[in-house]
């Protein structure tokens, strides 16, 4: 058991379901034996259901971030990739090391906001544009319809939307994928179906996408495609728990800034805020709350702090108000 | 062997804070005093202390009473007085102090202030002698400074480990301003600290995607120098980001002038407006590369005056080329101008394309 409050990895701090966990031990118990293709399938085809998209537009991987790399890797080459700035960091650094030219419009504070013509500019010539959507640490939806369209009518770009929060956010343009080829979208069962520790990824891809991915075979763990059957059978526990965290991350944005801190409004299960201790991260830490320093990619005193049951954040107003008022003596 | 290390306490550095002023310069310093403010730098330079590893390999020289002899009582520490001071100290003793150590051909120099404290400290050391500055000012917004005593220490300790060294912004914050809540600052200068950016303020936890400062420097260097044109004039302002170019070009480049390149030659070296409008005269094309300053993002009217409207019209807005590493832009809210002349500001505001690596471009707003 950990001695730490988790609020660094935007993880779903409430466990999925009984029959979820059993699902995941029955997997147990072939762990000599690859997946089989057939339950592969099955839970492709859940996910069609669930997303709206044809089966044959799905592809599994163990975790998205192996997607949105594998994206970054075979359609970069006489691309320049486009993405904002913050972002996802694993993104981030599969295009540093794998574009040929790279674009980053940056999200200026307190806002936040992509301003379309910056993005369509952009997305005119050849190009890969990566948007998390919403925004990994910013919280922001960043993309509208109309925006979304106009860059998949420039059909030599390539348009990939990580929609890694979607079921916080409730935005998605999964509908538009059966129509459009260069388009391509990431989501992952590691957040609001309380599975980070089975790592399934998927993608809801366009028909350009499909041929690279044809060939890319999904090597998922027979506990974790157990798992993820299980909780697509059974949604109604996702639902709830999603309701949960944004009534708490409401709370939690008012409790903040009740302390005088400045809080970005979010659509995800995290927030950002921007505080003036030193090395918040370290001294949370050290009184057991571990949350994510995203300075490196913003202003110093940038903190991500993901929400948790009421009692992990109210831990966390408590060890933070205790800080505060040791650097106001 | 024991390394020669040097420390000066600014006393008053930070007793404004408590009591709501800004700062402890000029009559400020009278009024905190009046208003119950007690003294920070003592707590600050025993946390340090406190933190420093291979406190037996350091040989430290101190200046006297309150400006750090009385702070490091109780540390087990070989250490000898450099200097003499009246009651109530002065930045006079930190100059003079400070150049004293640099004489005595110490190793490193620790101090314990804010910005205008670093200023001094610059005054009297330049370049000459590393340093490491531990933040106890109420405006502390040089990136010279470490961001905690604790990390002050890390920084000593990688000092005596063999750190490499490199330049770090000083500003000079006008204190008054400041009171009113606008930040007016400028380059003031730079010192060299040992190259432990995670330490440094602002440099929080180094991402996995970082390159060295040095490397990103090395990048864009080569990046811009792979697009010049032979025929037109090059303006470098001032930064280590532009000198990173000028390095690889192979010519001297003041850290805080304009200097003039073409063609791979230096045309002109530390020039003011006047030389940098007659020498343009004589170029068809020209370019101005600038680097924002730290922490306010100011490209235009805080670094370099050499660049006065009538240079930037003359150059024009599509001909400036801002460079920067990724880190450095990345803790700015936006890009700043201001010349002096408001339309020219709303001209140059808007969407700019920053180079942060080798083909990589930051898109950045620029705000008047």
């Amino acid at each position: 058991m950990s001695v730490y409050i988790h609020l660094d990895m935007n993880e779903m701090p409430y466990l999925p379901p009984e029959n979820v966990v059993r699902a995941a031990q029955k997997g147990l118990l072939n762990l000599n034996r690859y997946a089989e293709q057939k339950d592969l399938e099955h839970l492709k085809s859940l996910l069609a259901d669930y997303s709206g998209v044809p089966e044959e537009h799905i592809v599994l991987s163990a975790g998205s971030d192996l997607l949105l790399r594998e994206i970054v890797h075979s359609f970069s080459r006489g691309r320049k990739i486009v993405m904002v700035s913050p972002s996802f960091l694993p993104t981030v650094q599969a295009a540093k090391q794998f574009a040929t030219k790279l674009v980053s419009i940056r999200l200026s504070p307190p806002e936040f906001v992509l301003k379309p013509e910056l993005l369509l500019d952009e997305a005119e010539a050849s190009a890969l544009v990566i948007i998390d959507n919403p925004n990994n640490p910013t919280g922001k939806i960043l993309l509208e319809r109309p925006t979304v369209e106009a860059v998949l009518d420039h059909e030599d770009t390539f348009l990939v939307i990580d929609e890694a929060y979607f079921e916080f956010s409730g935005v998605t343009f999964a509908d538009l994928v059966s129509d459009h080829p260069n388009l391509a979208i990431t989501r992952t069962m590691d957040k609001a179906f309380s599975l980070a520790g089975a790592r399934i990824g998927y993608l809801l891809v366009g028909n350009y996408f499909l041929d690279v991915f044809s060939s890319f075979y999904a090597f998922l763990p027979q506990s974790s495609l157990h798992a993820a059957v299980e909780a697509l059978n059974c949604t109604e526990y996702v639902r709830k728990n999603v309701k949960l965290i944004v009534d708490e991350r409401k709370r939690l944005q008012k409790k903040i800034e009740d302390l005088g801190t400045s809080v970005s409004s979010s659509s995800t299960n995290f927030l950002l805020i921007k505080t003036e201790i030193p090395d918040l991260s370290v001294r949370l830490k050290n009184s057991g709350v571990l949350v994510s320093d995203v300075s490196s990619q913003l202003a110093p005193g940038s903190i991500r702090i993901s929400v948790g049951t009421r009692e992990e954040n109210d831990a966390f107003i408590n060890e933070y108000s205790k800080i505060l008022e040791e650097a106001n003596e | 062997m024991k390394r020669k290390i040097g420390l000066i306490v600014n006393p008053v550095a930070g007793m404004g804070g408590s009591v709501g002023l800004k700062g402890t310069d000029g009559d400020a310093y009278k009024r905190a005093l009046k208003l119950g403010a007690q003294p920070v730098t003592p707590a600050r330079t025993k946390d340090l202390f406190s933190h420093i590893r291979r406190k037996e390999e350091i040989d430290l020289f101190t200046a006297p009473g309150p400006m750090g002899e009385a702070h490091i009582h109780g540390f087990d520490i070989s250490s000898a007085v450099i200097g003499r001071v009246a009651k109530q100290t002065s930045a006079e003793d930190t100059k003079r102090i400070a150049g004293e150590m640099l004489k005595q051909g110490l190793g490193l120099l620790i101090f314990v202030g804010g910005d205008g404290t670093a200023r001094d400290i610059y005054d009297a050391v330049g370049l000459k002698m590393p340093v490491v500055a531990v933040p106890s000012g109420v405006k502390v917004f040089s990136a010279v400074f470490a961001f905690s005593a604790r990390a002050a220490a890390e920084m000593v300790d990688a000092f005596i480990e063999g750190a490499h060294t490199a330049e770090e912004e000083v500003l000079d914050i006008d204190e008054k301003a400041f009171r009113e809540n606008r930040l007016a600052s400028t380059l003031y200068g730079y010192l060299l600290v040992p190259a432990v950016k995670r330490y440094l303020q602002g440099g929080k936890e180094c991402s996995n995607i970082s390159v060295s400062a040095l490397e990103s420097k090395k990048e864009i260097a080569a990046y811009v120098i792979e697009h010049m044109d032979k025929d037109a004039l090059y303006l470098l302002g001032p930064g280590t980001t532009v000198k990173a170019i000028a390095d690889a070009v192979g010519i001297p480049k003041t850290l805080l002038g304009v200097d003039a390149l073409t063609d791979g030659r230096l045309v002109g070296s530390d020039i003011n407006e006047k030389e940098i409008l007659s020498l343009s005269q004589k170029f068809e094309k020209k370019r101005i590369i600038v680097t924002p300053i730290g922490g306010n993002g100011f490209i235009f009217g805080r670094g370099s005056k050499q660049f006065t409207p009538e240079v930037i019209k003359q150059v024009g807005r599509e001909n400036i080329i801002v460079v920067g590493t990724r880190d450095k832009l990345n803790r700015l809210e936006a890009l700043r101008v201001d010349t002096g002349d408001f339309s020219l500001d709303q001209t140059l505001s808007g969407y700019t394309d920053a180079t942060v690596g080798y083909k990589e471009t930051l898109k950045m707003e620029v705000r008047c």
